[in-house]
């Protein structure tokens, strides 16, 4: 059972949705299926709306006794009231197919209700200049042609038409003229091209009191979680990005936003980064509301192989960074990446993340005879030492990190350098420095030495111990 | 006695023979299987112990300069190079990227966590990253902690990593100053330095201008304060100056970096756990690049 609804007056508006926009507002408060035909015509799918909007008497599945006509009049009714309601004149019409609705809403005035069977009987009086040569799916070149033709036939009306027989009609229109003829017979087969609603996932929640503490907040950011992630489930759709928006009781509001690698849809992992991402900034008072907008986007598909190594599950890894930024800090959790400078220990922290890895996929053979490249320890910040030198060159070292209690102390038995580097002479913190590599005999007997590198600072003539190799 | 003991191990059999099909094999000991391995990289100690065993512990201790870091390079280069996902807990944020750069460690392929000197962090961030599950190595960097203080971690975090990662293609490798896991670890290695390797170098009067350059071994001895140095492997034509001074022209041709200075360590590898009958060390060199 299919409902038109023809707007006669349309208004004006600046928006892009024009007048129309209404009109699809107004179908989708009966129905979930809706056509957009035309500017000024809607079709909705309304069978089962009559139980709703109708009489409750009647529960009829089709238009075809007295009680289901009254009752699918009543719901035609209600759809008239509302657009009354909004100062909007609409004709409304009923048929067992959404063509034959179509025209009689276009053509009736007021209220139509056509019973199964009567279709043709109904519209057989229009005229020929009525019919919709765009639901027969005709090419607006062919149309002029057609409508001349059945002029020259002397076909005024759809009856005219709808009597005709079918072999002549296909012999001298084709296809084209078989459908039209069905349709001004009232007879369609036609599925209906639905009206997308436009996808927002977004949920909201104002709260009767304010809330101050992480726990509670923790159930409410859950159960709107859940929502919005069983709304991006049913699309088939995941997120990768988070915003969190927060009313504070002091009229201030707080946002979050949190970026993620891969799209994910599991709300229990998403409950635990937001948890994270506010115990790390907490909002500076009381939350009265709270919203959280997901960006929807294809779900990640991931084929594993048998050959490939084992790596972290994208969600669980993410929940460990969290972890373990909110246990050592922001910047010390990552992938580390040099930069292009001289500057010794220039380097900066990346995210790290699995996506980035599978990028740059190139596998390489395990090189077992491969020789060991010398290991470095380096020391952050430089220890400061005390170096005695003997025409220049370092005899005796002591240098301490308070911190770990470390010491490097004692006689330098072997010394090579000095080898002099400098750089970003261009800036205020230009650095210039003799390096030299030691070996320190240890103070303990039997062990081995220590080899350290050193440097002297040239602008400040102070010595530093740079790292040991190990 | 013996017919009693005799007695008791057939009705024994009997008993687990009668329960075989409805139990299966539960009461048969269960073969342990052989281990799988994440390689090395160091041909010498591969050829030994084949690598470092997944789903259990191994302990590297060692003095400093000792050559641990060097080894846990290597480890991390030829994991990373395999596509593994690897981690390294830097308990006292001493990780060289320029060294492990070197190495060929695949940095994209690395989770540094810095701790800044907390043992505590280093513990519960390792515990995290094993919980997680998913890397083929995790590494707990303990090398620069005081002795005294590894020495009183408490066994139950042993038991605890031990526990996380068994039954999975997970290795922690944990360089320390002194043996501390104990038997939660299933490998444990000693490293120690067999000595320096330096430079060759050739003595250089700055005051003749048609100096000649003789090549001299001193590497047991302070090198002059100005010298060429050069590399044992190249002819001596091509040394180069280890001095911030100017040279004549044509004497020297190759740039020399800092870390020309000190040419590598000979490290000596020792098998401490499991207890082998052959304790032939595996010896070894690292090299500048």
């Amino acid at each position: 059972m299919f409902a038109s609804i023809y707007g006669q007056t349309i208004p004006k508006f600046d928006s892009p949705a024009g007048g129309q926009g209404w009109l699809i507002d107004l179908a989708f408060t009966f129905s979930p299926l809706v056509e957009h035909t035309a500017d000024d015509t809607v079709v909705l799918n309304v069978s089962g709306q009559n139980l709703l909007f109708g009489s409750p008497a009647n529960s009829g599945p089709a238009v075809d006794d007295n009680a289901t006509i009254h009752s699918v009049r009543a719901l035609a009714s209600e759809i008239v009231r509302r657009a009354a309601q909004l100062n909007f004149k609409v004709n409304v019409s009923i048929a067992a197919n959404p063509d034959a609705a179509i025209h009689a809403a276009r053509a009736f005035k007021g209220v139509t209700v056509i019973p199964i069977g009567e279709e043709s009987l109904q519209l057989g009086n229009l005229s020929l200049k009525t019919l919709d040569y765009s639901l027969a799916d005709i090419e607006q070149e062919r149309v002029a042609g057609i409508e001349e033709t059945l002029e020259l036939w002397g076909l005024r009306t759809f009856s005219d038409f709808a009597g005709l027989p079918l072999a002549g009609v296909a012999q001298r229109l084709g296809q084209a003229g078989v459908r039209l003829q069905k349709l001004a017979q009232g007879k369609s087969d036609r599925q209906m091209v639905l009206v997308q609603p436009p996808l927002g996932f977004e949920q909201s929640l104002e709260l009767e009191h304010p809330v101050a503490e992480l726990e509670p907040l923790s159930f409410i950011l859950s159960r709107l979680l859940n929502q919005l992630c069983a709304n991006l489930h049913s699309h088939a759709l995941a997120t990768n990005e988070l915003r969190l928006h927060l009313n504070l009781e002091d009229r201030s509001e707080h946002e979050r936003t949190i970026s993620l690698p891969i799209p994910m849809q599991n709300p229990k992992t998403l409950l635990r980064l937001l948890l994270f991402e506010i115990e790390a900034l907490p909002p500076r008072a009381a939350v009265i509301s709270i919203t959280i907008i997901a960006e929807p986007v294809k779900p990640r598909m991931a084929q594993t192989g048998l050959f490939i190594p084992l790596t972290p599950e994208p969600e669980k890894l993410e929940l460990t960074l969290a972890r373990l930024v909110k246990l050592v800090g922001a910047d010390k959790v990552g992938s580390p990446e040099i930069l292009d400078t001289h500057r010794p220990d220039a380097f900066r922290m990346k995210r790290f993340s699995i996506s980035t890895q599978n990028k740059s996929r190139n596998r390489q053979p395990a090189t077992g005879n491969r020789q060991c490249v010398m290991g470095f320890r380096v020391f952050r910040p430089p220890w400061r030492a005390e170096v005695q030198t003997l025409h220049g060159r370092p005899t005796r070292i002591r240098a301490q990190d308070v911190k770990l209690s470390c010491l490097v102390r004692g006689q330098v038995v072997c010394a090579s350098g000095p080898w002099r580097t400098s750089g970003d002479w261009w800036r205020p913190d230009v650095w210039v420095r003799d390096e030299w590599d030691i070996a320190v005999a240890d103070p303990i007997p039997k062990q081995s030495e220590m080899l350290c590198r050193i440097y002297r600072d040239v602008q400040s003539e102070e010595w530093f111990v740079e790292g040991i190799y190990d | 006695m013996l017919n009693a003991n005799m007695k008791s191990a057939v009705a024994k059999k009997e008993i687990e023979l009668a329960l075989a099909d409805r139990f299966g094999a539960v009461f048969q000991r269960r073969q342990k299987q052989p281990a799988e391995i994440v390689p090395t990289g160091v041909g010498e100690i591969d050829a030994r112990i084949d690598g470092f065993p997944r789903g259990s512990i191994t302990e590297i201790h060692g003095t400093a300069s000792s050559g641990r870091t060097s080894l846990l390079l290597s480890a991390l280069a030829v994991a990373t190079m395999q596509e593994e996902t690897c981690a390294l807990v830097d308990t006292s944020d001493t990780f060289d990227l320029s060294s492990a750069a070197k190495a060929r460690v695949d940095g994209e392929r690395l989770l540094w966590v810095r701790c800044g000197g907390s043992v505590e962090r280093a513990f519960k961030a390792t515990d995290l990253l094993l919980q997680s599950g998913g890397f083929g190595l995790v590494a707990l960097n303990l090398a620069d902690v005081a002795a005294k203080y590894t020495r009183r971690i408490i066994t139950s975090w042993w038991f605890r990593f031990r526990r996380s990662i068994e039954n999975t293609p997970t290795t922690l490798v944990v360089l320390t100053p002194v043996a501390c896991i104990r038997s939660c670890a299933a490998l444990v290695l000693e490293v120690k330095s067999e000595g320096p390797v330096w430079p060759n170098t050739v003595s250089f009067d700055l005051e003749n201008s048609d100096a000649k350059l003789t090549m001299k071994e001193t590497r047991e001895r302070p090198t002059p304060h100005l010298s060429l140095v050069t590399d044992s492997t190249f002819p001596p034509e091509t040394a180069y100056l280890a001095s911030p001074y100017p040279l004549k022209a044509g004497a020297a041709s190759r740039l020399l970096t800092h870390s020309n200075l000190l040419q590598g360590i000979r490290i000596r590898v020792n098998q401490e756990r499991p207890v082998s009958w052959i304790t032939n060390p595996a010896r070894f060199k690292t090299r500048l690049h």
